[in-house]
């Protein structure tokens, strides 16, 4: 029994300290956001601001298109999302659980698609994009983003299908359902951990994307957060202050996001449990 | 009937009902895959066939800032790759590129997994708040947490400097940790694999929840150490998902480049040059679409080749009979 | 179950593509009516720095074309090009777009942009020579001047009193001798410098080259010819580096934006330092050097002497251009909206600002200021980069920077980290375009 307290307390330490390490520099960033201008850059460092101020929050709230790149950001974020888990999940029961002539050369073929260098395909993508009259459009830049989400995600659900047990689809089979049936009533919520890390995945790529978004959106008003929070830096210098809070409200949305789909991932581990 | 692993006894019934049933109820069973995969397909050709068509072409032209505005390109066949081939740097570029990414993505799949196991291990609350942690990590916009890193180490400010010199671990006032390219690099490599580290963790926390724990728990109770547990039941289960994460890796890690310009604030030596950067110098920062075409090619084909055991496992696990 | 995944599917993307279209509606049918707008380009510098200028601009862009919206869209340096590139290659290029002044040659010898005629402009008569000749090519102009800066010294008046410093160095050999005081007075804190440099701030150490009389790069017969590691050059960065050795300890490896010099200044960790005229207000900055107000009472700045009598050590006459791009939309609204930024109101709101107006008229509007009156002395004798089309990709490659770190730690004699730097500028300037 004391073994197993031991156990948990030297656990619970380390996970602390792992954690302790990798927050840090994030942890830098939110702290930075409350501190006054002189302690920002000071030496001594300023650990702890003990004179906190909601001045840099305010600021970067009050900039122009702050709502609007909010409202932007969101809704392609969800679409993306949305969008590639249905077409990955599909694409993924193909490559998993069926054997085909071109099989083996789709697979090859995504994974080389994400082996090409973003910064050669911008403008010819621009190219297509602007001919399709879809440059400064939401929906364009969602397309776009799918396009450089999907291989993984595909590939990704296709992983975690392989590792279900064949035996669990053919069971309910024999109970009469059709395959599709099997893939959806079975396959699909025992391979809830992969999609929900699969979304998380999709979320934080359409949510952080800078450079695809800079060239396609013009618009003030179409701005990403990501845009948004690139125009603080100017060549006269960067408010850090500012920065780092408009970082912070930036990267909340993902952590509330994960928190309301995380259970999923700790749903199938207490189902294994109950089973045994 | 609902339990994880239908018991041996089954298996005779079910095979040999397998082989007098057809495995397909949809009608047109041969066109169901492609049916399945249309959707996805449809959405990357839409963007990516033209385009990768434009590259495959930019890469034989010499096409310029000149070009570009005449909208015309001067067809130059093979001229961008011999250039290339012959100059030495690139060479130099390509070894760096490939020993940064093997650290890169080994130090990430070890600290990765370890994080994930000791996920595996905790109790929900202390779970919830060591992920919800990672995923704070990952969230944080890459310029942003490049920012950061690049504050932590600055020559006049930095904490790391002044926490070295507090700590009496020697005089780092002034210290720069970017003359020597090995703490340079260091700092580089730390830096990408922070980032990293929660996606690999996560997605391998992910795959070790589809472990059934009956298994694990059968084993342990014969006598077998951890280690051994994890290499023979949890290992063989997780290697999708490893080969997966590991061929990833490899493809981002080649091409980091935020990081790197960013810590160097714009202006990288010829010692921090990787592909991407040697790309954006000599091609991309001087509208020389060409050239930068034609590097990506080759950097598309270096990943193929070094990826190609990973892909060749993609690819033959889960060959359906 | 395979219709409700499909219903699903396609409620999904129903409502994906009514909200992504959803937001765009409102601009969609406001585009359709292209003439009734004016897209502008200009960096957040603007937006940040003088935003009276840009209302001003705008309200009487508005007041001459009444139903026609400015589409402001603030840029930042760093991927300007690629998206510029972007467009350009697309044919949807901006009406009007901003320009540092080192990147027209390229894009107008490319024939991106429009031809102007001066005289539409204002004040094009007393225009500034150095940006004007940023925006003239084979005898044509392509692009209006915006703004200069130029760089003096700015110093702590009370340091220098304290080490003995009675006068402002008037030539270079005091400006020495000062430096040795301050080293000698407050050196002993490492962290001190008398003269912050940051070692790849090659403005500064350009500035000594053309001092001595020597050039980045000539002309020769039509091909262009680094010249870094001719004697005169190469005396001058032997100066420039002892004088760096000895009176600075900013890195050696970082350029003047990381950190701004106004920063380590505000802490008291130099004595002075070269800037431009916007980093004197940078000190007090809440989000930059953060000093209190009453440091102002300590600063004081003057123009980098020379080391012939009677002259100032040239300054880098940096800013930029506006231009209208050859495949722009509205050309004329483009060319009335410039006129509007460019014209003295919003040009006196700028150098209020503490920059360099675009025009000789308002060299005097911040005579009284203590704070910007050097700067604009200092303009008095500049230098700009050889205009050579490739002359940006020599900045993009840094050449000029690495070469700096190198002369600073010693990575080879001068002369042999000059030849190395000549040689690469000497094939980037004449590479075939």
């Amino acid at each position: 029994m004391r073994q197993s307290r031991m156990r948990r307390v030297g656990l619970n330490t380390l996970a602390l300290f792992v954690f302790a390490v990798m927050i840090f520099p994030v942890y830098w960033m939110v702290a930075t956001g409350f501190k006054r201008g002189q302690d920002i850059f000071s030496d001594p460092p300023v650990w702890f601001p003990f004179h906190p101020t909601l001045v840099n929050f305010t600021d970067a709230i009050h900039t122009a298109h702050f709502w609007s790149a909010v409202k932007n950001s969101v809704i392609i974020a969800c679409a993306v999302v949305l969008l590639s888990l249905v077409l990955a999940f599909l694409a993924a029961l193909a490559l998993a659980k069926f054997g085909f002539y071109g099989r083996r050369a789709f697979i090859v073929l995504i994974i080389a698609v994400q082996m090409i260098p973003l910064n050669a395909l911008i403008i010819p993508i621009f190219l297509v994009l602007s001919k399709a009259n879809e440059v400064d459009k939401l929906s364009g830049v969602i397309i776009t983003y799918l396009t450089f989400v999907l291989p993984f995600t595909i590939w990704t659900l296709r992983g975690f299908m392989l590792g279900v047990p064949k035996d669990l689809e053919e069971a309910s089979m024999v109970d009469g359902t059709t395959r599709f049936g099997a893939f959806v009533r079975i396959l699909l919520p025992l391979v809830g951990p992969g999609l929900v890390a699969t979304s998380i995945f999709a979320f934080i790529q359409a949510w952080n994307e800078f450079i695809v978004a800079y060239v396609l959106l013009h618009s003030p008003e179409k701005q990403t957060l990501t845009l948004w929070l690139a125009s603080f830096s100017t060549s006269r210098g960067t408010p850090w202050g500012t920065l780092m809070a408009g970082a912070t409200l930036t990267a909340l949305p993902v952590v509330i996001f994960f928190i309301l789909v995380q259970r999923k991932i700790a749903f199938g581990l207490t189902a294994g449990a109950v089973r045994g | 009937m609902s339990s994880r692993f239908p018991a041996a006894v089954a298996e005779p019934a079910l095979s040999a009902r397998r082989r007098r049933r057809p495995l397909l109820g949809l009608a047109g069973s041969w066109s169901a895959p492609y049916l399945l995969l249309v959707p996805a397909a449809a959405v990357i050709a839409a963007v990516l066939a033209y385009p990768l068509y434009y590259m495959v072409r930019l890469s034989l032209q010499h096409y310029g800032l000149f070009q570009l505005v005449k909208h015309k390109g001067e067809w130059v066949g093979t001229q961008n790759f011999a250039q290339l081939f012959h100059d030495a740097e690139f060479w130099h570029v390509v070894a760096r590129t490939l020993a940064f990414t093997a650290a890169c993505v080994s130090l990430t799949m070890v600290f990765g997994t370890l994080i994930a196991l000791l996920l595996a291990e905790l109790g929900s609350k202390m779970r919830l708040l060591l992920t919800a942690g990672l995923i704070f990590v990952w969230a944080t916009p890459v310029v942003v947490a490049v920012d950061i890193w690049r504050w932590m180490v600055d020559y006049e400010f930095g904490v790391l400097n002044w926490l070295l010199t507090f700590l009496h671990i020697g005089n780092y006032n002034h210290h720069d940790w970017f003359v020597n390219p090995w703490t340079g690099w260091g700092v580089i490599t730390a830096l990408v694999v922070w980032g990293a580290i929660p996606f690999v963790a996560i997605m391998v926390y992910a795959g070790l929840t589809q472990v059934p724990k009956e298994l694990v728990e059968a084993a342990s109770i014969d006598g077998a150490p951890a280690w051994q547990v994890f290499r023979d039941i949890t290992m063989p289960l997780l290697k999708p998902i490893f080969v997966i994460l590991i061929s990833l890796s490899i493809i981002w890690d080649f091409q980091a480049f935020t990081q790197i310009w960013i810590m160097l604030d714009g202006h990288p030596g010829p010692d921090y040059y990787v592909m991407s950067v040697y790309a954006y110098q000599n091609a991309f920062g001087q509208s020389e679409y060409g050239l930068g075409s034609a590097i990506a090619l080759v950097t598309v084909a270096i990943l193929l080749v070094v990826s190609f055991v990973y892909i060749r496992q993609m690819v033959k696990i889960g060959e359906v009979e | 179950m395979k219709a409700r995944i499909s219903a699903a599917v396609v409620l999904a993307v129903a409502l994906a593509v009514a909200a992504s279209t959803a937001s765009g509606s409102t601009r969609q049918s406001t585009r359709k009516a292209a003439a009734n707008e004016v897209v502008v380009w200009v960096m957040t510098d603007a937006q940040n720095g003088w935003p009276g200028a840009l209302t001003a601009a705008n309200n009487a862009f508005k007041a001459q074309h009444p139903g026609v919206d400015v589409n402001l869209q603030l840029q930042s340096w760093d991927s300007l090009l690629q998206k510029f590139d972007a467009s350009l290659a697309a044919g949807s290029a901006p009406d009007v777009i901003e320009l540092g002044n080192t990147m027209t040659t390229k894009y107008m010898a490319a024939g991106a942009l429009s031809a102007l005629k001066a005289g539409n402009y204002p004040n094009s008569k007393t225009w500034l020579g150095g940006l004007k000749a940023s925006c003239s090519y084979k005898g044509k102009l392509y692009c209006v001047p915006y703004y200069a800066g130029a760089r003096a010294v700015i110093y702590r008046k009370d340091m220098y009193a304290a080490a003995g410093v009675k006068k402002v160095p008037t030539t270079y050999g005091q400006f020495l001798t000062a430096g040795n005081k301050l080293m000698k007075k407050f050196g002993k804190n490492s962290n001190f410098s008398a003269f912050y440099e940051p070692g790849q701030n090659w403005y500064v150490a350009m500035s000594f080259v053309k001092d001595w009389g020597g050039d980045i790069a000539v002309q020769q017969n039509g091909k262009w010819k680094g010249v870094l590691d001719s004697p005169k050059a190469v005396q001058a960065l032997t100066t420039f580096k002892s004088m760096v050795r000895k009176l600075s300890r900013a890195s050696k490896t970082n350029d003047e934006a990381h950190p701004f010099p106004s920063i380590p200044f505000a802490k008291g960790r130099a004595a002075s330092f070269i800037g431009n005229g916007w980093e004197w207000p940078y000190v007090f900055n809440p989000k930059g050097g953060a000093a209190p107000k009453s440091f102002a009472s300590k600063m004081g700045a003057y123009p980098m002497p020379s080391h012939i009598k009677g002259r100032y050590m040239p300054t880098f006459l940096g800013g930029s251009d506006l231009a209208i791009p050859i495949s722009a939309k509205n050309k004329s609204l483009g060319a009335d909206w410039i006129k509007a930024f460019t014209g003295t109101a919003s040009q006196k709101i700028i150098a209020k600002a503490g920059n360099i107006a675009n025009t000789t008229t308002l060299a005097d509007v911040n005579k009284h200021n203590p704070a910007l009156a050097p700067f604009a002395k200092a303009a008095k004798y500049s230098w700009f980069i050889p205009t050579a089309p490739n002359w940006v990709n020599v900045e993009k490659a840094n050449i000029l920077k690495t070469m700096c770190t190198d002369l600073l730690t010693n990575k080879g004699s001068v002369q042999s980290v000059a030849h190395k730097a000549s040689q690469q500028i000497t094939k980037i300037l004449n590479a075939k375009s």
